[in-house]
């Protein structure tokens, strides 16, 4: 098992995290910002639209765009009540490499919750839904803390927690769980900004991209645009950290916040700039050492050499662990966290994991590794195998001088015989 | 305006791999090597027909044609 993390160091930023040292409360939080703006519809999406605000939770789709889809799937119906819309606020953050979202909530809890405020007067909701992790049972605290301080009538909050799974945070996972059916993943007909929750347009975003939508309104398109470049304004929170120990547990947890185009350097140490770095959390991409100094984070750049932020984890081998070990740990962890319910990632994950077992070992599986990865991909009510094969697919290609090397027994490997046969006795997959 | 595309798509919870489909529309379905359908392409017009009968024939209601 891998575990998310206990303790994160949260550093100080210039936007989302410029006030962190303040505390969390509301008083200081209006203080600082201001009483909260009251945005039309239309005016919103023209803000957001001008500054090109992104959804942080891993698939980057623009949010005015997803704003504007809502607004224009309401109104009146034949035969159907109302199609007053929802918002949703997605911290389920069920991959365990990232802690920018519960650790925003902890330290500047009302951003987010401004954001969805600001969204649902916009678009005329009045339920706020948010949803947070079994596993991180802080972030439900701190966000009830918040909401206790508030008094936003006539909107209401809901809280829900998702089970402690990979997949629990996926939209339409969230939309089922809200729904009190199990929090998995189904078949999606139409986005939830024209079906989602009761089948009303629902605006659902993950919680930084909610903080986003307030910093733009409360900063200003100015204010916001200073940070960044003209191309990717802002800025984007990031969780650096290391591989879990053998618990499963990390122990060495940072969260930052990036102006978009900044360099490599200013949040990688020497030995983080060295060493391969797994972009985009465990669904993510390595990218190879050689290119990691010149990295910047921004879309573009990171494009360039196959990666992109993604929900902003990056998980950096400057420990020296072996990315052949730890990816084949990874789709093992992966392949655990299926929910089973799609047949080719109930089949084709262990497979994959079984094969990358077997290159971790030393037997040359990369064809099989290859054809499975196009095997499974695109082939599930979720994108949880389309991860896992990107992840395996990108070590082949981005490292494969490393797959060669551990493959001739060279490539300085710390893992140790006993480690090795500790993975290829682990538990087999269950199914649910 | 662009013509109009039909493409099928798996419901990917629901299917249990009986595989009437790959026998109905060897076309455009085929199985991989667990039973599950691999679809290829969009379907021409002149194969809807046969595309809708396998829809149709699968007991778990999982193959759907989506036409834009």
């Amino acid at each position: 098992m891998i575990y998310p993390p206990v303790s994160v160091d949260v550093h100080r930023g210039p936007l989302l995290l410029s006030g962190i040292e303040r505390g969390p409360g509301l008083t200081a939080h209006r203080a600082r910002l201001g009483a909260l703006p009251e945005p039309g519809g239309e005016a919103l999406v023209g803000l957001l639209n001008e500054v090109g605000v992104r959804g942080r939770g891993g698939a980057g789709f623009p949010l005015a765009r997803k704003l504007q889809t809502v607004i224009h799937s309401g109104g009146s119906r034949p035969g159907v009540t109302s199609r007053r819309p929802f918002v949703v606020v997605n911290a389920a953050e069920g991959e365990p490499a990232s802690a920018k979202d519960s650790a925003l909530l902890d330290v500047a809890p009302h951003l987010v919750l401004d954001g969805a405020v600001i969204a649902a007067r916009a678009i005329g909701a009045r339920e706020i839904h948010l949803v947070s992790s079994e596993d991180r049972p802080w972030v439900a605290a701190a966000v009830h803390r918040a909401i206790a301080e508030r008094d936003d009538d006539p909107i209401r909050f809901v809280q829900h927690v998702a089970a402690s799974r990979f997949v629990s945070g996926q939209s339409r996972a969230l939309i089922e769980l809200m729904a009190g059916r199990p929090g998995l993943p189904v078949t999606s007909w139409a986005p939830e900004a024209v079906a989602g929750h009761r089948r009303r347009p629902t605006l659902l975003s993950n919680a930084e991209s909610f903080a986003h939508l307030a910093a733009v309104v409360l900063w200003g398109v100015d204010g916001y645009a200073a940070h960044g470049t003209p191309a990717e304004p802002g800025t984007s929170l990031l969780t650096l950290t290391t591989p879990p120990g053998h618990d499963g547990a990390f122990t060495d947890v940072h969260v930052v916040e990036v102006e978009h185009g900044a360099d490599a350097a200013s949040v990688l140490d020497a030995a983080a700039l060295a060493a391969p770095l797994l972009v985009g959390g465990f669904s993510g991409s390595w990218v190879h050492p050689d290119h990691v100094p010149q990295l910047r984070w921004s879309n573009a750049v990171l494009g360039e050499v196959g990666a992109r932020l993604g929900a902003g984890a990056l998980l950096s081998l400057s420990d020296g662990s072996c990315p052949v070990s730890e990816t084949a740990r990874y789709t093992d962890y992966l392949a655990g966290e299926s929910a089973g319910r799609c047949g080719p990632c109930r089949n084709g994950l262990p497979a994959l994991s079984d094969e990358m077992r077997g290159l971790a070992d030393g037997a040359d599986t990369r064809r099989r590794l290859r054809e499975l990865a196009g095997l499974v991909t695109g082939r599930g009510a979720c994108a949880h195998p389309d991860g896992t094969a990107r992840l395996v697919g990108s070590l082949l290609t981005t490292l494969e001088g490393h797959v060669e090397a551990h493959l001739d027994g060279d490539c300085g490997c710390a893992m140790t015989r006993d480690q090795r046969q500790h993975l290829a006795t682990r538990s087999r997959v269950v199914l649910r | 305006m662009s013509p109009r595309e039909s493409v099928l798509k798996v419901d990917w919870p629901q299917c249990r791999a009986r595989g009437l489909c790959a026998e109905l529309l060897p076309e455009r379905i085929r199985v991989d090597e667990w039973g599950y359908p691999v679809v290829f392409g969009p379907v021409p017009r002149e194969e809807e027909r046969l595309a809708r009968e396998a829809v149709s024939a699968c007991p778990r209601s999982a193959l759907h044609l989506l036409t834009t």
